[in-house]
């Protein structure tokens, strides 16, 4: 099996599929990468090195406007992201806490469930892969055109997002309305003043001791 | 009349005498890698040497540019000082070589030569990318141009990309991620705040940026550059700055065309006329639009906030020193360089005459010189001068340029907005305002008939 790959992988055709490898590697290496630092910023900075190759891929795919609209939204976007972790989460003051859970004296069920709840984020990438997976492989009912792809898709785009897909652009343009609409809302609420005067006091000399902790972790 | 005339006409030599070194080193680059040395291979080993040619004519472009940067941002800083010390009443740089003119040189060297410190805490792998990430997208943004800068020439035809501006767009976004990147890494609170206003002011200052340009490219019915600059060939009323096109009647009408040339591309009468008047207002404010987004997007003075000396120390880059710091002094004059180009191809007409070619062919002597070039050996058999290409480059060379000096007189003319000025001017006047006009010629493009 692995022999097999190996040489599909070397009789490879062309630069594009060692391209494709290389991008798909680098990508996948990159996304570990955000997921295992513990620095939220450096994260932030490597998930645009991800949209970055994932560009590379779409323009392999000869679509040289996605590729394009890829890294202009998604590096500014995710500067806006890193901008915004920077100003919310406080590193140099919160430890990584170690939070043990002790339900042994749960029964075995609820055990279950409790574990579930707690990796909730788990099942839902478990799942969205499953589908996404079941969805690529499962029917081959992908439309295949034998049009040549115009170099640049732009017109195509623009006119297939005002007619055969202009339901769901609308609905995407209502769907980022709300989220906005809610952030307002949220910015808007009233915060919150109950920092009792010892806490204070503890936070300052925290501050003074673990000086720049983040970034020496 | 001018009680400083001999320092202007100073100004005006250095400018003149620079220029035509950079511009004559980079062509004679770009001449001995693209066509002299192909030719001189093929004259030798025949067709052996096809792969060889290839390889060498597509290195070519990212060859000059990379000599062409560090030169060019050699004389932009010296001469930037020149005129900031003329426009100010002071005395600029006057020490090193004649008139001070290797002030820059001297710089240069001073700075590959200091130590490269990186400070305690820093995160020194970011610390080391963030001055690459800055540089990168001024060199590989401005690839683009080149074909649209120099009249297509064969030799920088394979970089014409049918996205082109928006790659140029894409590359132009990428910075803001190096200086919060920059800000972060160097563990210091001043260079923080630094990436933080730089990113909320490259935030905002984009939409209006994108957006005039967006109106440029709606006029143009395109985004590939050298179509925009072919479009707007022949004669200022051409031009993109003058309603994007709607002249063009106008302009046809005074080559000879007549009322019936008037009469076509105004179909509908005084309606078609109004129009053709709002498009001409819309555009010069979308050109001015333009200018300040990308004046605000390059940190350039009125909006230099992330490296405000006043406040922040030097803002973004106070901790960084040698290399890294010359690399990102190297990049913000190269940014401004690749702005006024874009400006230049999109506004400007790029290469093409102010001066249409009804008047321009009737002026005695000026065919036959054209005539002259285009039959002389150099052009004919080495290839080093092409008529086409030559005068359209000295055309983008004085329109930039001409820019490039604007950029300075704002900076030494306009103080430094405040953070909350800024965000105000950004969000509450120009994204409006560019709307206002992106709707306006939405609706006025239709009842005129454009660069037809």
């Amino acid at each position: 099996m692995g022999q097999d790959m190996l040489s599909t992988l070397l009789s490879a055709p062309n630069v594009e599929t060692w391209a494709f490898y290389l991008l798909t590697t680098l990508s996948i290496c990159l996304a570990i990468g955000v997921l295992v630092d513990r620095v939220v910023i450096r994260s932030g900075f490597i998930l645009i090195g991800v949209f970055g190759t994932i560009s590379g891929i779409f323009l392999l795919l000869s679509a040289q406007f996605l590729a394009l609209a890829q890294i202009m939204i998604y590096a500014v976007g995710i500067t806006l992201m890193v901008v915004i972790a920077l100003m919310l989460t406080n590193p140099r003051l919160e430890r990584e806490q170690l939070i043990v859970y002790n339900d042994d004296s749960l029964p075995p069920l609820a055990k279950l469930f409790a574990s579930c709840k707690r990796n909730l984020n788990l099942w839902v990438a478990v799942l969205s892969f499953v589908t996404l997976y079941a969805a690529l492989i499962g029917e081959n009912h992908w439309p295949l055109s034998d049009q040549a792809v115009s170099q640049d898709a732009v017109q195509t785009l623009g006119e297939a997002l005002v007619t055969n897909y202009s339901i769901p652009f609308e609905f995407a343009s209502v769907l980022l309305l709300a989220a906005l609409m809610g952030a307002i809302m949220l910015a808007k609420g009233e915060p919150k003043h109950k920092v009792e005067d010892g806490d204070l006091t503890i936070v300052d000399e925290t501050k003074k001791q673990e000086n720049n902790l983040a970034l020496q972790r | 009349m001018f009680s400083n005339g001999d320092e202007i006409f100073k100004i005006s030599r250095l400018t003149i005498v620079w220029l035509a070194g950079i511009f004559t080193i980079v062509w004679m680059v770009c001449w001995g890698l693209g066509i002299a040395l192909p030719m001189l291979l093929t004259s030798q080993l025949g067709d052996k040497a096809a792969l060889t040619n290839e390889i060498l004519r597509a290195a070519t472009p990212v060859i000059a540019i990379l000599v062409f940067i560090p030169i060019n941002a050699m004389f932009m800083v010296l001469i930037e000082r020149r005129a900031l010390a003329l426009w100010t009443v002071r005395k600029g740089p006057n020490r090193v070589g004649p008139d001070g003119n290797f002030q820059t040189a001297a710089d240069a060297v001073k700075l590959l030569l200091k130590e490269d410190i990186t400070p305690t805490g820093a995160d020194a792998v970011m610390h080391t990318f963030a001055p690459i990430l800055f540089f990168a997208p001024s060199v590989f943004g401005a690839v683009p141009l080149l074909a649209a800068v120099t009249n297509n020439h064969p030799l920088f035809h394979v970089l014409n990309l049918p996205t082109g501006i928006f790659f140029v767009l894409a590359a132009g976004a990428l910075p803001v991620v190096a200086l919060v990147m920059a800000g972060w890494a160097s563990n210091n609170k001043y260079s923080l705040v630094g990436g933080l206003r730089s990113a909320a002011q490259a935030i905002s200052y984009e939409i209006p940026l994108v957006l005039s340009l967006i109106t440029v490219c709606l006029m143009a019915g395109t985004l590939d550059l050298v179509k925009i600059t072919e479009q707007q060939a022949g004669g200022i009323l051409n031009w993109n700055l003058l309603g994007g096109g709607a002249l063009t009647g106008l302009n046809n009408a005074l080559a000879g065309g007549g009322a019936k040339a008037l009469a076509t591309s105004y179909f509908m009468g005084p309606i078609s006329y109004v129009c053709a008047g709002l498009l001409v207002i819309s555009l010069i404010i979308s050109f001015w639009l333009y200018l300040t987004g990308a004046c605000a997007e390059i940190n350039r003075i009125p909006f230099d906030l992330p490296e405000a000396e006043s406040e922040l120390v030097s803002g973004y880059n106070t901790e960084y020193s040698g290399m890294k710091f010359a690399i990102f002094f190297l990049a913000e004059f190269t940014n401004l360089f690749v702005v006024s180009s874009i400006t230049t191809v999109m506004f400007l007409g790029g290469g093409d005459n102010p001066i249409p070619p009804y008047i321009l062919n009737n002026i005695p002597g000026i065919p036959q010189m054209v005539a002259a070039i285009r039959d002389s050996y150099f052009c004919s058999t080495l290839h080093i001068i092409n008529p086409e290409t030559f005068f359209a480059t000295l055309w983008v060379i004085a329109k930039v340029y001409g820019l490039v000096i604007f950029a300075v007189l704002i900076r030494g003319t306009l103080p430094r907005f405040r953070i909350d000025q800024l965000m105000a001017f950004g969000w509450k006047r120009l994204i409006p305002l560019s709307l206002i006009v992106f709707i306006i010629v939405v609706f006025a493009r239709e009842f005129v008939i454009c660069h037809g």
